[in-house]
């Protein structure tokens, strides 16, 4: 296996704070796998987030045990280069504009410009960036003109551009409506597709089910479950543990328990369909 | 088609002086308000005062004129017009000493309060009308441009930016927070003192806002690679209108000439 992140056994604890946010943290981050990261509200995911990009500890400071490994190297060796290494967009889009450009091209190119990239490579990468995300129209507004949305998806572009290889993206879309929504799951799926590591905190569990690989389930700080996402949002105990799982999965359960034969229970509503109507034939056929 | 967003992105002004470059028009700013103190000093007619001033001011509508931002500077140069009208007012009226200029029932203007009102008055026009000019002709990243080029840290030059950017963000945050108030009840139209009360419930969310909101920008930059080391690049670059050095000369005749007649007139 090929791992280019690594948590071994992480307890982090802010400035202040009587109780640890994070606990015992040991997980193994798979190269290209796209990390679906859900639990309840304040159980560590944001804090999570925050440590494997390097904020935690260096910019809240605060009591960290145990290391987190980057390609094997401590992330705390990368400093100023993680940036590159990985990308990092959260939920308000609001604050994710830089504040000092005046145009879309000028926000997302900003990033080039903090690492010297030459100018001419700076025009073809912002237009190829602006490309996957659909905003070339865009281009000549000011930022802070723009709807969330669209705000969310600049801040998006402005990350891409540097080509880190890891993602981490922190409920991008909690403050967008279904179609800004739909707008950032479209250029998450194109990133997928381009081979990157993305670890995405989500409360859209129906979005994690059509588009995680694997899924990992925080609860009060610590890490309660990691694995396959057929296996997790299909295993109903979870719900107990305040996590939400897919509608389709419940009703995948409801009907097992009531006697319909499924193969497996369901996570997308693809699979739901497809299951649903196999067994709606056997019984037309029979 | 090659870098054509980069082409749109430049500054490209036809006016001569308003393209001049950042610190040109700083000096002639600085310059400017050195010849306003010194002016401020010269005293005519039989009750001293400094009228030297208003035809002074005739320089800033001039500068504005050719430099084809007299429109634009209009709405800035009324408020400070207005501003210094009060202040005249208030000066004048207020202030006692030396003879008795004018009465009115018990209004009283003495030749003291009156020079001081014109001296601050027109000072005020002066140097604040000087600073739009600069401002009006001038684009923040220009200012930015070449506070960078001029060798100060990458770090100040985003401050100053920013902050000016702030302005224009907070302005609109206080609208909606204005109106997020209204929908609870807060009354925040009427006298002044229902506007006082409104204070408080409007500006407290504006400035928490803003604390909270530099926290994330702070990750926001990091994540862009604000603190990488290294040289960096500008796709945006600062013009130079051509004409910087005969304005300078210019600027520096018209101030020692103006120094010169000053000293001239005392040893006279």
């Amino acid at each position: 296996m090929d791992f280019v992140m690594e948590c071994k056994n992480v307890t982090y604890s802010y400035p202040l704070a009587e109780t640890p946010a994070l606990k015992g943290i040991s997980v193994q981050i798979e190269k290209g796998k796209f990390y679906g990261v859900i639990g309840e509200n304040g159980s560590g995911k944001t804090s999570f987030c925050a440590l494997l990009r390097g904020f935690i500890p260096s910019f809240y400071k605060g009591n960290l045990e145990g290391e987190v490994l980057i390609e094997g190297k401590d992330l705390v060796e990368y400093k100023e280069v993680l940036a590159k290494k990985i990308g990092y967009v959260f939920q308000n889009p609001f604050t994710q504009i830089s504040g000092v450009k005046d145009t879309v091209f000028e926000e997302i190119a900003y990033g080039l410009e903090n690492f010297g990239v030459l100018e001419s490579e700076i025009e073809k990468r912002v237009i190829e960036v602006m490309a996957l995300t659909d905003i070339q129209d865009l281009a000549e507004k000011n930022p802070f003109d723009l709807s969330g949305g669209q705000m969310q998806r600049v801040a998006l572009a402005s990350v891409i551009i540097l080509e880190p290889d890891i993602l981490i993206i922190d409920e991008p879309t909690s403050q967008l409506d279904p179609e800004g929504t739909e707008s950032v799951f479209k250029i998450i799926k194109a990133l997928k597709e381009k081979q990157k590591t993305i670890i995405l905190v989500e409360h859209k569990i129906d979005l994690i089910a059509e588009y995680a690989d694997k899924v990992i389930v925080f609860q009060d700080g610590k890490i309660i479950a990691n694995g396959d996402k057929q296996e997790i949002l299909s295993d109903i105990s979870f719900m107990n543990q305040g996590v939400a799982l897919p509608q389709v999965a419940v009703l995948g359960n409801a009907l097992k328990s009531a006697g319909l034969p499924l193969k497996q229970i369901p996570v997308t509503e693809k699979q739901a369909i497809s299951l649903i109507s196999d067994i709606l034939k056997e019984r037309g056929s029979s | 088609m090659e870098n054509t967003y980069i082409e749109k992105i430049q500054i490209r002004k036809k006016n001569k002086l308003a393209a001049l470059y950042p610190s040109t028009k700083m000096l002639v700013v600085v310059l400017y308000s050195l010849c306003t103190f010194v002016i401020g000093t010269i005293k005519i007619t039989k009750y001293d005062l400094p009228l030297m001033l208003i035809p002074w001011y005739l320089v800033i509508l001039i500068i504005c004129y050719t430099s084809g931002a007299l429109h634009k500077s209009k709405n800035a140069l009324n408020v400070i017009l207005g501003l210094s009208l009060f202040i005249l007012v208030a000066q004048a009226f207020l202030v006692p000493g030396g003879a008795l200029i004018w009465k009115f029932g018990f209004l009283k203007m003495y030749q003291k309060g009156l020079a001081t009102g014109i001296s601050l008055a027109f000072m005020i026009m002066d140097v604040g009308g000087i600073f739009v000019w600069l401002f009006q002709t001038t684009e923040n990243k220009e200012i930015a441009s070449a506070l960078e080029a001029s060798g100060m840290n990458h770090k100040i030059s985003y401050i100053f930016i920013s902050s000016l950017q702030m302005i224009d963000v907070l302005g609109k945050n206080s609208k909606t927070i204005m109106n997020a108030q209204k929908a609870r009840g807060i009354e925040t139209e009427g006298n002044l003192i229902v506007r006082a009360k409104a204070f408080f419930p409007a500006l407290v969310p504006l400035i928490l806002g803003a604390v909270i909101g530099s926290e994330e920008r702070v990750l926001t930059l990091e994540a862009r690679g604000f603190a990488c080391k290294g040289p960096k690049t500008h796709i945006f670059k600062l013009q130079k209108s051509g004409c910087e050095p005969r304005v300078k000369v210019i600027a520096i005749i018209v101030t020692v000439f103006i120094i010169g007649g000053r000293i001239a007139l005392w040893i006279l």
